[in-house]
């Protein structure tokens, strides 16, 4: 029998953790295209993806689940529809503790939705960090509808990516209950 | 010479009409509405154009210089004396001046001939020699530079028609719009656009709301854009699945839950 595959894309601004998200949950090693930054601008950290980061999670024989984690850098976002087609739902992850990208993120929020209807949640990433934002706080700074989960998450932790995962499903189970 | 407007293009005929400088009737035939254009020697000297039939009543009016009512009384009259003898009377009453008649119907040539111009089909013929009647104002106008601005404008709505390819999507204002609000200077048409803009209505029920040709909508549409004041969103709807479909996806995400559960933590 032919595996069946299904993907999930995590997208967000610059610096927001989808390589350390996907590789949190990946059974393989994130296939990652990582490139040194050029920009003296976004030189918060030393590499960033310019195509797209990308894990596999095997459920069983015939079906496997690919998780597309989309460039950052705006000047990539040519990549983001080719990735945003089929997918099951997406994640948009912010950084909790960077309000100067939470613009940024609602603005790829939009772009995604304009992409594809399918269901989404907004991860809330390093809730660690002592100066995130508290989750309420973020609602409103992204102007998120009422119905719209928002999770907390730490990309590192694999638990806190797997219920942001496990969340987006019971999404796309509740919107399909309610056709 | 005769054709159809399908096989050469409203702007080819004037081209033709403007080098070889003839003089002439053009007669175009549509299902919806009939056009005359006459020429001498080369150059636009009457227009017609459905109900803007060329007449000093009509054109008056759509210049917005008479009422309704006054262009129905001056129609009649019109009949028995003719344009030129009711334009010299209106004149000698202090009605209008001899440069508001002509600057009324350059206008109104103007109009007409870029509405002929973006027609895509239609029967023509050409008559040589035949000219509207004596009766009648004829105020000459160089085909050239009309030439020039109708391929300019079309040329700005094939730009548009690859910009805004469907008119079934939405826009928003955007967020950070580069123009300073102070200074801003929008014509009629764009206050009544912007007055339609909300997420629920997409550019084509904007335009059926403000009664505008899907031409007309790609204009202001882009000219808002180019002023970075909106944005185009598109929204797609969701494909309905069918029970089956729908059967097999709650079985697909189930399974994807269950493996998610049960996933041991590291």
């Amino acid at each position: 029998m032919q595996t069946q595959t299904v993907k999930m894309v995590i997208t967000g601004p610059f610096n927001s953790g989808k390589t350390q998200f996907v590789g949190a949950i990946s059974e393989i090693d994130v296939v990652a295209t990582e490139r040194k930054i050029s920009s003296e601008a976004e030189r918060v950290k030393d590499q960033t993806t310019v195509a797209m980061d990308f894990g596999r999670i095997t459920v069983d024989d015939d079906l496997v689940l690919y998780l597309f984690g989309t460039p950052g850098q705006r000047r990539f976002d040519f990549m983001w529809e080719i990735l945003a087609e089929g997918m099951l739902g997406f994640v948009v992850l912010v950084d909790s503790a960077r309000p100067e990208t939470f613009r940024e993120a609602r603005q790829i929020l939009e772009t995604f939705r304009a992409y594809a209807p399918t269901p989404y949640v907004v991860a809330a990433n390093k809730q660690d960090m002592e100066d995130a934002w508290a989750l309420d706080d973020l609602r409103i700074a992204l102007k998120l509808e009422e119905g719209v989960k928002m999770l907390p998450c730490v990309a590192k932790e694999k638990e806190t990516v797997k219920n942001v995962l496990l969340e987006l499903l019971y999404s796309i189970l509740e919107e399909m209950e309610e056709e | 010479m005769r054709g159809n407007l399908k096989d050469f293009s409203p702007t080819q005929i004037l081209n033709l009409v403007s080098l070889a400088k003839k003089t002439g009737m053009l007669a175009i035939d549509r299902k919806d509405v009939k056009a005359n254009l006459a020429f001498k020697e080369g150059k636009l000297v009457f227009v017609a154009v459905g109900d803007a039939d060329g007449t000093l009543a009509s054109v008056l009016q759509r210049s917005g210089r008479i009422t309704k009512e006054q262009a129905a009384a001056l129609a009649k009259r019109a009949q028995q004396t003719g344009d030129k003898q009711l334009g010299l009377l209106l004149i000698q009453k202090g009605y209008v001046s001899q440069a508001e008649i002509i600057q009324s119907i350059k206008k109104h040539a103007l109009a007409a001939v870029n509405q002929f111009a973006a027609w895509k089909e239609g029967l023509f013929s050409f008559e040589p020699g035949q000219q509207p009647g004596d009766e009648r104002i004829t105020v000459p106008l160089d085909l050239e530079n009309i030439i020039v601005q109708i391929a300019r404008v079309q040329k700005l709505d094939e730009q548009l028609e690859e910009e805004i390819p469907s008119l079934d999507i939405h826009l928003k204002f955007t967020e950070r719009p580069q123009v300073k609000m102070k200074e801003l200077q929008l014509n009629k048409d764009e206050w009544r656009v912007i007055n339609f803009i909300k997420p629920e209505n997409t550019i084509r029920m904007i335009a059926k709301s403000c009664n505008m040709s899907d031409k007309q909508i790609r204009r202001v549409v882009g000219s808002l854009r180019e002023a970075g004041l909106v944005e185009l969103v598109q929204i797609r709807k969701r494909e309905k699945l069918s029970d089956e479909e729908k059967s097999k996806k709650v079985a697909l995400v189930s399974r994807l839950i269950n493996h998610f559960q049960s996933m041991p933590a590291d």
